[in-house]
Protein backbone atom coordinates (compact mmCIF):
# COMPACT_ATOMS: atom_id res chain seq x y z
CA UNK A 1 0.00 0.00 0.00
CA UNK A 2 2.30 2.39 0.64
CA UNK A 3 4.56 1.24 -2.45
CA UNK A 4 1.79 2.02 -4.25
CA UNK A 5 1.45 5.97 -3.02
CA UNK A 6 4.85 6.59 -3.24
CA UNK A 7 4.44 5.35 -7.32
CA UNK A 8 1.48 7.41 -7.02
CA UNK A 9 3.55 10.56 -5.51
CA UNK A 10 6.19 9.94 -7.84
CA UNK A 11 4.21 9.74 -10.95
CA UNK A 12 1.83 12.56 -9.91
CA UNK A 13 5.68 15.06 -9.58
CA UNK A 14 7.07 13.63 -12.70
CA UNK A 15 3.84 15.16 -14.84
CA UNK A 16 3.96 18.24 -13.02
CA UNK A 17 7.42 18.90 -13.28
CA UNK A 18 7.31 20.78 -16.78
CA UNK A 19 3.91 22.29 -15.66
CA UNK A 20 6.09 24.01 -12.79
CA UNK A 21 8.95 24.58 -15.20
CA UNK A 22 6.50 27.63 -16.84
CA UNK A 23 5.46 30.29 -13.70
CA UNK A 24 4.49 32.84 -16.37
CA UNK A 25 3.17 30.64 -19.68
CA UNK A 26 3.67 33.07 -22.42
CA UNK A 27 1.21 32.38 -24.46
CA UNK A 28 -2.24 30.10 -24.18
CA UNK A 29 -4.22 27.20 -25.79
CA UNK A 30 -6.95 29.89 -26.27
CA UNK A 31 -4.96 31.83 -28.05
CA UNK A 32 -3.40 29.53 -30.27
CA UNK A 33 -6.32 27.57 -31.04
CA UNK A 34 -7.60 29.98 -33.80
CA UNK A 35 -4.65 30.24 -35.39
CA UNK A 36 -3.65 26.01 -36.12
CA UNK A 37 -5.58 24.31 -38.36
CA UNK A 38 -6.55 20.76 -37.78
CA UNK A 39 -4.69 18.55 -40.81
CA UNK A 40 -7.61 16.16 -40.92
CA UNK A 41 -10.65 18.41 -40.95
CA UNK A 42 -9.34 21.72 -42.36
CA UNK A 43 -10.76 23.65 -39.83
CA UNK A 44 -8.75 25.86 -36.99
CA UNK A 45 -8.17 23.36 -33.65
CA UNK A 46 -11.08 25.49 -32.17
CA UNK A 47 -13.89 24.64 -34.60
CA UNK A 48 -12.59 21.12 -34.87
CA UNK A 49 -13.32 17.56 -32.22
CA UNK A 50 -11.43 15.58 -34.25
CA UNK A 51 -9.01 12.83 -32.65
CA UNK A 52 -5.95 14.74 -34.66
CA UNK A 53 -6.64 17.97 -33.05
CA UNK A 54 -6.98 16.70 -29.80
CA UNK A 55 -3.21 15.39 -29.94
CA UNK A 56 -2.11 19.08 -31.55
CA UNK A 57 -4.06 20.49 -28.49
CA UNK A 58 -2.42 17.92 -26.11
CA UNK A 59 1.25 18.75 -27.59
CA UNK A 60 0.57 22.97 -28.05
CA UNK A 61 -0.64 22.64 -24.05
CA UNK A 62 2.50 20.84 -23.55
CA UNK A 63 4.82 23.34 -25.22
CA UNK A 64 3.08 26.22 -23.35
CA UNK A 65 3.82 24.40 -19.78
CA UNK A 66 7.35 24.39 -21.11
CA UNK A 67 7.39 27.71 -21.48
CA UNK A 68 7.46 27.81 -25.25
CA UNK A 69 6.52 31.33 -26.94
CA UNK A 70 3.57 31.27 -29.88
CA UNK A 71 6.51 31.63 -32.16
CA UNK A 72 8.22 28.53 -30.93
CA UNK A 73 5.13 26.38 -30.69
CA UNK A 74 4.10 27.86 -34.32
CA UNK A 75 7.87 26.60 -35.75
CA UNK A 76 7.45 23.20 -33.60
CA UNK A 77 4.08 23.05 -35.36
CA UNK A 78 5.82 23.99 -39.03
CA UNK A 79 8.34 21.28 -38.81
CA UNK A 80 5.87 18.42 -37.91
CA UNK A 81 2.72 19.48 -40.06
CA UNK A 82 4.45 21.85 -43.14
CA UNK A 83 3.45 25.37 -43.40
CA UNK A 84 -0.23 24.16 -44.35
CA UNK A 85 -0.61 23.81 -40.48
CA UNK A 86 -0.87 27.63 -40.01
CA UNK A 87 -4.33 29.45 -39.82
CA UNK A 88 -2.93 32.57 -41.85
CA UNK A 89 0.47 32.56 -43.84
CA UNK A 90 4.19 34.04 -41.80
CA UNK A 91 4.03 37.67 -42.68
CA UNK A 92 7.45 37.29 -43.87
CA UNK A 93 9.33 36.62 -47.14
CA UNK A 94 6.88 35.29 -50.08
CA UNK A 95 4.25 35.06 -47.91
CA UNK A 96 3.98 38.40 -47.01
CA UNK A 97 2.69 38.43 -51.05
CA UNK A 98 -1.08 36.51 -49.30
CA UNK A 99 -1.67 39.43 -47.24
CA UNK A 100 -0.18 42.61 -49.77
CA UNK A 101 -2.00 41.09 -52.95
CA UNK A 102 -5.63 41.52 -51.81
CA UNK A 103 -4.95 45.02 -50.43
CA UNK A 104 -3.40 45.96 -53.82
CA UNK A 105 -6.49 44.53 -55.46
CA UNK A 106 -9.13 46.64 -53.22
CA UNK A 107 -6.93 49.74 -54.23
CA UNK A 108 -6.36 48.71 -57.84
CA UNK A 109 -10.45 48.43 -57.92
CA UNK A 110 -10.91 51.78 -56.08
CA UNK A 111 -8.95 53.27 -58.57
CA UNK A 112 -10.24 51.89 -61.45
CA UNK A 113 -13.99 52.93 -60.25
CA UNK A 114 -12.68 56.39 -59.94
CA UNK A 115 -11.20 57.25 -62.88
CA UNK A 116 -14.89 55.17 -64.93
CA UNK A 117 -16.56 57.68 -62.74
CA UNK A 118 -14.34 60.52 -63.49
CA UNK A 119 -14.07 59.74 -67.25
CA UNK A 120 -17.89 59.36 -67.51
CA UNK A 121 -18.51 61.93 -65.58
CA UNK A 122 -16.38 64.90 -68.03
CA UNK A 123 -18.16 62.49 -71.35
CA UNK A 124 -21.26 63.19 -70.27
CA UNK A 125 -20.94 67.09 -69.76
CA UNK A 126 -22.79 69.34 -67.41
CA UNK A 127 -25.36 71.08 -69.49
CA UNK A 128 -26.11 68.26 -72.28
CA UNK A 129 -29.96 67.86 -73.50
CA UNK A 130 -31.99 64.85 -71.79
CA UNK A 131 -31.32 62.48 -74.65
CA UNK A 132 -34.24 62.19 -77.41
CA UNK A 133 -37.27 59.66 -76.84
CA UNK A 134 -36.44 58.57 -80.79
CA UNK A 135 -40.45 59.20 -81.75
CA UNK A 136 -41.51 61.30 -84.57
CA UNK A 137 -43.51 64.51 -83.85
CA UNK A 138 -46.40 62.79 -85.12
CA UNK A 139 -46.06 59.95 -82.76
CA UNK A 140 -45.14 61.99 -80.04
CA UNK A 141 -48.46 64.39 -80.61
CA UNK A 142 -50.56 61.35 -80.45
CA UNK A 143 -48.95 59.89 -77.24
CA UNK A 144 -49.72 63.27 -75.38
CA UNK A 145 -52.90 63.60 -76.78
CA UNK A 146 -53.95 59.68 -75.33
CA UNK A 147 -51.98 60.71 -72.19
CA UNK A 148 -54.11 63.93 -71.64
CA UNK A 149 -57.26 61.55 -72.45
CA UNK A 150 -56.46 59.78 -69.64
CA UNK A 151 -55.61 61.90 -67.24
CA UNK B 1 -6.05 59.29 -73.24
CA UNK B 2 -6.04 56.81 -76.05
CA UNK B 3 -2.78 55.66 -73.91
CA UNK B 4 -4.45 55.26 -70.66
CA UNK B 5 -7.35 53.33 -72.14
CA UNK B 6 -4.98 51.18 -74.40
CA UNK B 7 -2.84 50.64 -70.60
CA UNK B 8 -6.11 49.75 -68.57
CA UNK B 9 -7.07 47.31 -71.18
CA UNK B 10 -3.44 45.69 -70.97
CA UNK B 11 -3.95 45.65 -67.76
CA UNK B 12 -7.05 44.32 -67.37
CA UNK B 13 -6.03 41.37 -70.13
CA UNK B 14 -2.52 40.70 -68.09
CA UNK B 15 -5.15 39.95 -64.91
CA UNK B 16 -7.28 37.64 -66.52
CA UNK B 17 -4.27 35.85 -67.68
CA UNK B 18 -2.82 35.56 -64.74
CA UNK B 19 -6.11 34.35 -63.10
CA UNK B 20 -6.45 31.80 -66.12
CA UNK B 21 -3.07 30.89 -65.80
CA UNK B 22 -3.80 29.91 -61.77
CA UNK B 23 -6.59 27.77 -62.20
CA UNK B 24 -4.92 25.83 -65.21
CA UNK B 25 -1.65 25.27 -62.96
CA UNK B 26 -4.30 24.44 -59.97
CA UNK B 27 -6.37 21.66 -62.44
CA UNK B 28 -2.78 20.25 -63.42
CA UNK B 29 -1.25 20.08 -60.43
CA UNK B 30 -4.25 18.28 -58.32
CA UNK B 31 -3.71 15.08 -57.15
CA UNK B 32 -5.20 11.47 -58.79
CA UNK B 33 -5.47 8.69 -56.59
CA UNK B 34 -2.81 6.39 -58.46
CA UNK B 35 -4.37 3.27 -60.53
CA UNK B 36 -3.96 -0.35 -59.46
CA UNK B 37 -1.31 -1.90 -61.71
CA UNK B 38 0.44 1.68 -62.09
CA UNK B 39 3.50 2.77 -60.75
CA UNK B 40 2.97 3.33 -57.31
CA UNK B 41 3.99 7.15 -56.61
CA UNK B 42 7.42 7.86 -55.49
CA UNK B 43 8.43 9.80 -52.01
CA UNK B 44 11.27 10.13 -49.72
CA UNK B 45 10.72 11.44 -46.14
CA UNK B 46 12.14 10.98 -42.66
CA UNK B 47 12.45 8.34 -40.54
CA UNK B 48 10.37 8.32 -37.08
CA UNK B 49 11.76 5.03 -35.73
CA UNK B 50 15.19 6.38 -36.11
CA UNK B 51 17.27 8.90 -37.91
CA UNK B 52 17.62 9.47 -41.31
CA UNK B 53 15.49 9.39 -44.44
CA UNK B 54 13.56 6.39 -46.61
CA UNK B 55 13.04 6.38 -50.29
CA UNK B 56 10.98 4.36 -51.93
CA UNK B 57 13.42 4.22 -54.74
CA UNK B 58 15.55 2.13 -52.56
CA UNK B 59 13.29 -0.77 -52.04
CA UNK B 60 12.83 -1.50 -56.07
CA UNK B 61 13.20 -4.95 -56.40
CA UNK B 62 11.28 -5.78 -53.42
CA UNK B 63 7.88 -6.45 -52.30
CA UNK B 64 6.20 -3.70 -50.28
CA UNK B 65 3.22 -3.48 -47.67
CA UNK B 66 2.48 0.26 -47.17
CA UNK B 67 0.33 0.93 -44.42
CA UNK B 68 -0.72 4.51 -43.66
CA UNK B 69 -1.57 5.05 -39.87
CA UNK B 70 -1.44 7.53 -37.18
CA UNK B 71 -1.29 7.71 -33.11
CA UNK B 72 -4.50 9.28 -32.66
CA UNK B 73 -6.55 6.84 -34.82
CA UNK B 74 -8.26 3.81 -32.87
CA UNK B 75 -8.54 1.49 -35.85
CA UNK B 76 -4.48 1.52 -36.20
CA UNK B 77 -3.89 0.62 -32.84
CA UNK B 78 -6.28 -2.65 -33.44
CA UNK B 79 -4.44 -3.61 -36.60
CA UNK B 80 -1.00 -2.71 -35.18
CA UNK B 81 -0.17 -6.54 -33.52
CA UNK B 82 -1.23 -8.21 -37.21
CA UNK B 83 1.08 -5.81 -38.96
CA UNK B 84 3.79 -6.56 -36.51
CA UNK B 85 3.21 -10.21 -36.61
CA UNK B 86 3.59 -10.59 -40.57
CA UNK B 87 6.25 -8.81 -40.49
CA UNK B 88 8.21 -10.92 -38.60
CA UNK B 89 6.73 -13.72 -41.00
CA UNK B 90 7.27 -12.29 -44.34
CA UNK B 91 11.00 -10.37 -44.17
CA UNK B 92 12.43 -13.45 -44.57
CA UNK B 93 10.79 -13.82 -48.27
CA UNK B 94 12.07 -10.30 -48.81
CA UNK B 95 9.06 -8.33 -47.97
CA UNK B 96 9.46 -4.56 -46.75
CA UNK B 97 7.19 -3.30 -44.66
CA UNK B 98 6.82 0.38 -44.44
CA UNK B 99 4.68 2.48 -42.41
CA UNK B 100 3.46 5.96 -43.02
CA UNK B 101 2.70 8.23 -40.20
CA UNK B 102 0.12 10.26 -41.39
CA UNK B 103 -0.50 13.91 -39.85
CA UNK B 104 0.48 12.78 -36.43
CA UNK B 105 2.89 14.72 -33.65
CA UNK B 106 6.31 13.00 -34.03
CA UNK B 107 6.73 12.47 -30.01
CA UNK B 108 3.24 10.50 -30.19
CA UNK B 109 4.06 8.58 -33.38
CA UNK B 110 7.25 7.08 -31.71
CA UNK B 111 5.45 6.19 -28.25
CA UNK B 112 3.09 4.52 -30.48
CA UNK B 113 5.88 2.24 -32.22
CA UNK B 114 7.30 1.87 -28.98
CA UNK B 115 4.19 0.83 -27.07
CA UNK B 116 3.51 -2.17 -30.11
CA UNK B 117 6.83 -2.65 -30.58
CA UNK B 118 6.66 -1.65 -34.07
CA UNK B 119 10.22 -2.60 -35.40
CA UNK B 120 9.36 -2.25 -39.46
CA UNK B 121 10.68 1.10 -40.51
CA UNK B 122 7.45 3.97 -40.48
CA UNK B 123 8.47 7.70 -42.16
CA UNK B 124 6.71 10.90 -41.62
CA UNK B 125 3.90 12.61 -43.47
CA UNK B 126 3.16 15.18 -40.85
CA UNK B 127 1.43 17.58 -44.02
CA UNK B 128 -0.26 14.57 -45.64
CA UNK B 129 1.74 14.57 -49.36
CA UNK B 130 2.51 11.57 -49.43
CA UNK B 131 -1.29 10.23 -48.70
CA UNK B 132 -2.36 12.58 -51.26
CA UNK B 133 -0.30 11.02 -54.09
CA UNK B 134 -2.05 7.50 -52.98
CA UNK B 135 -5.29 9.23 -52.67
CA UNK B 136 -5.59 8.07 -48.87
CA UNK B 137 -8.73 10.16 -47.21
CA UNK B 138 -8.78 8.27 -43.71
CA UNK B 139 -6.55 6.02 -41.69
CA UNK B 140 -5.58 3.32 -41.64
CA UNK B 141 -5.32 2.63 -45.24
CA UNK B 142 -2.62 -0.02 -46.92
CA UNK B 143 -1.39 -0.75 -50.08
CA UNK B 144 0.86 -3.37 -52.12
CA UNK B 145 3.45 -2.67 -54.36
CA UNK B 146 5.74 -5.23 -56.28
CA UNK B 147 9.35 -5.66 -56.89
CA UNK B 148 8.72 -3.43 -60.27
CA UNK B 149 7.60 -0.99 -58.24
CA UNK B 150 3.87 -1.05 -59.12
CA UNK B 151 0.70 -1.06 -57.16
CA UNK B 152 -0.65 -4.35 -57.17
CA UNK B 153 -3.82 -6.65 -55.00
CA UNK B 154 -6.81 -4.44 -53.77
CA UNK B 155 -5.35 -1.58 -51.56
CA UNK B 156 -7.40 -2.11 -48.13
CA UNK B 157 -9.20 0.78 -46.39
CA UNK B 158 -9.51 0.26 -42.75
CA UNK B 159 -8.13 -1.77 -40.06
CA UNK B 160 -6.23 -5.22 -42.12
CA UNK B 161 -6.91 -6.85 -38.24
CA UNK B 162 -10.40 -7.28 -40.10
CA UNK B 163 -9.44 -7.93 -43.55
CA UNK B 164 -7.07 -11.17 -43.24
CA UNK B 165 -8.13 -12.55 -46.53
CA UNK B 166 -7.56 -8.98 -48.50
CA UNK B 167 -4.29 -8.72 -47.06
CA UNK B 168 -2.68 -12.01 -47.52
CA UNK B 169 -3.96 -11.57 -51.38
CA UNK B 170 -1.93 -8.40 -51.22
CA UNK B 171 1.23 -9.51 -49.73
CA UNK B 172 0.86 -12.69 -52.06
CA UNK B 173 0.31 -10.26 -55.23
CA UNK B 174 3.37 -8.07 -53.83
CA UNK B 175 5.73 -11.36 -54.00
CA UNK B 176 4.23 -12.33 -57.46
CA UNK B 177 3.15 -15.52 -56.31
Amino acid sequence: MILRGVAVLAAALVLAGPAAACVNPRTSLNALEGEIMCPTCHTTLDQSDSAAAHRIEVFIQHRIDACATESQIKADLVANFGAGILAAPPRKGFDLLAWWLPLGGVILGAVAVAFGVWRWSRARGPDEPPPASGLDAETERRLDELLARLD
Amino acid sequence: MRTVKLTGQIVALAAVAGLLGLLVWRLTHQSTPPKIGGPAPAFSSKRVDTGGTLDLASLRGKPVVLNFWASWCGPCKGEAKTLEQAWRQYKSQGVMFIGVDYHDVTGDARRFLAHHDITYPTVQDGSGMIADRYGVSAVPETYFIDRQGRLVGEHIKGTVAHQKDAFLRGVKAALGS
